[in-house]
């Protein structure tokens, strides 16, 4: 995207100027979305998005820069604002420039897709979302079915002033399938939406009348349920979405950009038990076309597997380039970020509970009163005082130990590293499923998982 | 090519194409100054732009966008509207026709001031939030400041565009009492950057966060509820969604055929109005180039109108209210400018839950059934005198029972940039189930 001759030029400006550590980063996105309701296109866009973010260290103070116009003239001008900018704040050494040398390093093709987006028409895509909309039919009572399809497709350079050369090429596909039931009681939602790092044999993996299948599926059951009582009782948790639990109340106080300022409760607690015996909770950047893969992270670092918690016991934390200065841990390969017009930070990638030794039947033996938490929405959590919440999309009632009828309305809210405590089982059918993560590094795709398993306790909000 | 040229570049293009087309194009800078431990440790520094084109060909619409501008990626952009929009079977796509509108300053020398004086502001507020003793950590304080310049043109006459900017200061605050910690996020948001004031934002935040040191658990139960201004205009977020004309034209609503019904309360008043006076979310007019109005969405519980854009509008067969909103590189919607409930006579603390904050709203509330089911934080009223702080429990409703269901509204507005700007006075609500211990 850029020559290398244009690179030396900004990176060696902005040494010579007297930062400690000079980052460019280039990229250009292309994205498409259709979106139908009732087998009509509402809306088709496609758009390109290119720009370039500098970024330089001064010690462990950061400024931080972006444009889209990435001629050499403007990037220069971007690394004279930052340098600029800097000096406006004090004295800053001039230093010697020069010697740079890039050691390149180019993407293999690791989760390069098979079916990619050049080779297929609009119509293709067309078709298969109707394929969508068709699955859904099951009953009288779906009223609406929403197909979508994204794709996305990014290159991306980073170099540095530390030798980095790193271009890496990412492209993830998402299909949605959003279906509503009303009867004379009410309506209610359901949905299914897989995503991979993979092109359009998306819709090989995940056959597309049963994304609409399974969201209608969804949608009946709610109907049909109950508004799920209020309380404080013992949950399973389902499979693959479920994860989303621990990434709120695990993951995000996991990351070195509130380790390092002491704004996580886990904050300095490496070899300590902060989880049940039961659970080991694993980052992977290098899954095979996980939603959350890549190749080289957004600071051009090689994405790696990062063990954070092993059966209970911290073991690591998600660290980036900044976060490492600031702490002194390596860095894992963590640096992520929407795009340009963001500074990476540590974030997580395809985090998930690894498989356990407990039957799936066996959580539920010896319930007489709780909640089978099947399928999950999003959450929230505030990482300096450990407090989150979920909300279920799909649950059903135990009782002696049986799986009854649906409940509609829950939602979960606990204490991070209380309720981890309270995971006393695990199953062994680990799944994962596609997310999107929102965090001081903008939205991103990261994917989150985990087996069925067994909270003791955790409050469950619903009609009282 | 610089965003003038370019667009003129794809408005001659679609002509020769034979397109009908909207151009919309945005330029913004952006400056971030962060402060931590009193010193600035993060300055970012930002242009950024694009371009996006809505086309319509034989009644069928199609929306493309770059911030590449290349005429090769302007030509891209063309071919794959036209191709978008050729997918679509329905016709009646159309673009509105427009006018010469000029071009507005919205807000002129207000974020003039030095970096030093910008950067000061944030290390002030962060210095008063470290000086209360229960403060354990500052993670985050931010001045920020965006300027954007919006332009739109469309081959049926639409010409203008306006300058548009504010200015704001943020902050993350923990505070620890004994075991109990409490973490709070809050901001300020001005058009001027001498309305910011760090002292009075870092006492508010210190009250804010402190006052629910010592939270109890909360037994499981039906309260009233004292929703504060800044959690019901979250809630006002989900209503919003109610009220779009897209959500009413897609099927999607459940207030589709309420229009000239009780919906709420006779207490419930709720407008939008873009003009409003000192409004934080003014436009002259909206992403299609239709002139800013004042719109009573609810008066006294009855729904009077949704929000339309012309496609909305002209499907539903409703006035276009002009709440068009698209950005270059998103499809045509709809969305409120300065919205707000209407403040009332004021409340009487009687037995009950003041509810402080919610979180959780994106995934505990469904728009379409309107159901909610979100964590709460708040403080428990008994006798009219607040007796603790109550935490890790989640309230329970259906947002049209909610709007039904309001006792009495207190007398002030608050505003929070949430989908635009929200404002709420507090909000009674009787009869709320809550899920706790």
């Amino acid at each position: 995207m850029l020559n290398q001759e244009t690179v030396y030029k900004v990176i060696d400006y902005a040494m010579r100027n007297g930062a400690d550590f000079a980052e460019l980063y280039v990229e250009r996105w292309r994205r498409r979305a259709m979106r139908l309701i009732d087998a009509e296109v509402r809306e088709a866009t496609s758009g390109i998005e290119l720009g370039a973010g500098l970024r330089l260290f001064y010690g462990l103070n950061v400024v931080y820069a972006y444009t889209n116009d990435l001629s050499e003239a403007a990037l220069l001008e971007l690394a004279q604002t930052l340098t600029r900018l800097k000096a406006s704040q004090g004295q800053v050494d001039a230093k010697g420039g020069g010697g740079l040398d890039f050691r390149k390093e180019i993407y293999t093709g690791l989760h390069a897709p098979q079916t990619d987006f050049e080779s297929k028409d609009k119509r293709f895509r067309l078709e298969r979302l109707l394929e969508v909309d068709a699955g859904a039919r099951i009953a009288p009572e779906i009223k609406q079915v929403e197909s979508r399809l994204l794709e996305w497709e990014q290159d991306v350079l980073v170099a540095n002033s530390q030798g980095v050369w790193a271009e890496d090429k990412r492209v993830r596909s998402r299909a949605v399938g959003l279906a509503i039931a009303s009867d004379s009681q009410g309506t209610q939602t359901g949905s299914d939406s897989p995503g991979l790092s993979v092109g359009l044999e998306l819709f090989e993996l995940y056959p597309p009348q049963e994304i609409g299948r399974k969201a209608a599926e969804q949608a009946l059951t709610n109907l049909r349920a109950k508004k799920v009582p209020a309380g404080t009782m013992p949950v399973v948790i389902g499979n693959a979405f479920g994860g989303v639990i621990f990434h709120e109340a695990l993951g995000h106080l996991l990351e070195t950009t509130s380790v390092a300022k002491k704004a996580s409760v886990l904050t300095d607690k490496l070899g300590e038990e902060v989880a049940s015996p039961t659970v080991t909770y694993i980052d992977d950047g290098t899954t095979r076309h996980g939603w959350g893969s890549s190749e080289y992270d957004d600071e051009g670092m090689r994405t790696e597997r990062t063990v954070l918690i092993e059966k209970g016991i911290l073991k690591s934390y998600m660290v980036d380039k900044l976060g490492s200065l600031q702490t002194g841990y390596a860095a894992t390969g963590s640096g992520r970020r929407q795009d340009y017009t963001f500074a990476p930070t540590s974030r997580m990638r395809n985090t998930f509970i690894a498989p356990g030794d407990t039957p799936k039947e066996k959580l539920f033996e010896g319930i007489e009163y709780g909640l089978y938490a099947k399928s999950m929405g999003g959450g929230q959590v505030k990482p300096g005082s450990g407090e989150y919440n979920f909300g279920v999309t799909e649950g059903y009632m135990i009782r002696n130990g049986k799986i009854e009828e649906s409940v509609r309305g829950a939602m979960l809210v606990g204490k991070g590293p209380d309720s981890i405590k309270k995971i006393v089982a695990v199953s062994s059918d680990l799944a994962t499923a596609p997310g999107m993560c929102g965090s001081l590094s903008g939205s991103i795709p990261t994917e989150v998982g985990q087996p069925h398993l067994l909270i003791s306790e955790i409050v469950v909000g619903g009609e009282a | 090519m610089t965003y003038k040229e370019a667009r003129q570049y794809l408005l001659s293009e679609a002509k020769k194409r034979g397109l009908e087309a909207e151009i919309l194009a945005s330029e913004s800078r952006e400056l971030t100054l962060e402060s931590f431990e009193g010193k600035l440790i993060q300055m970012t520094q930002a242009t950024q732009g694009g371009i996006g084109v809505r086309v319509v060909v034989g009644g069928k619409t199609g929306y493309a966008s770059t911030e590449e501008r290349s005429p090769k990626a302007l030509d891209w952009v063309l071919k794959e509207a036209k191709e978008n929009a050729e997918l679509q079977t329905k016709t009646g796509g159309f673009i509105p026709a427009g006018q010469a509108m000029g071009n507005q300053d919205l807000i002129g020398e207000g974020l003039s001031a030095s970096l030093e004086e910008k950067a000061a502001k944030a290390i002030e507020l962060e210095k008063h939030l470290r000086q209360d003793e229960r403060t354990k950590q500052v993670p985050m304080t931010r001045y920020s400041e965006n300027e954007t310049e919006l332009s739109l043109s469309s081959t049926r006459g639409a010409e203008g565009g306006y300058r548009n900017g504010y200015t704001y200061l943020m902050s993350s605050l923990i505070m620890a009492q004994g075991e109990n910690i409490k973490q709070h996020f809050d901001f300020q948001l001005e058009k001027e950057f001498h309305a910011l004031e760090p002292g009075r934002t870092a006492l508010r935040m210190l009250e804010d966060t402190s006052r629910l040191l010592g939270a109890k658990p909360l037994k499981t139960g039906r309260y009233t509820a004292y929703i504060e201004p800044k959690a019901f205009a979250q809630l006002m977020g989900i209503f919003f969604f109610m009220i779009s004309g897209k959500t009413v034209m897609e099927g999607k609503s459940r207030l589709a055929d309420k229009l000239g019904q009780k919906i709420a309360s006779e207490l419930v008043t709720i407008i939008d109005d873009p003009l409003l006076k000192d409004g934080k979310a003014n436009r002259p007019f909206d992403s299609e180039g239709v002139p800013a109005q004042t719109l009573r969405v609810i008066e006294n519980g009855v729904l009077k109108s949704f929000l339309h854009n012309s496609e909305t509008a002209r499907a539903l067969n409703q006035a276009n209210t002009g709440h068009a909103s698209r950005s270059y590189s998103s499809t045509l919607g709809v969305a409120p400018s300065n919205f707000y409930l209407q403040p009332g006579q004021g409340i009487t603390l009687r037995e009950g839950i003041i509810i402080t904050e919610l979180m959780g709203v994106h995934a505990g509330a469904n728009p379409i059934s309107g159901d909610i089911s979100v964590q709460a934080f708040g403080l428990k009223v008994e006798g009219g005198e607040v007796v603790c702080a109550v935490d890790n429990f989640a309230l329970s409703s259906n947002l049209l029972d909610m709007l039904m269901n309001v006792r009495a509204l207190g007398d002030s507005l608050e505003w929070s940039p949430f989908a635009g700007m929200t404002g709420s006075p507090m909000v009674e609500v009787s009869d709320v189930s809550f899920g706790g211990v």
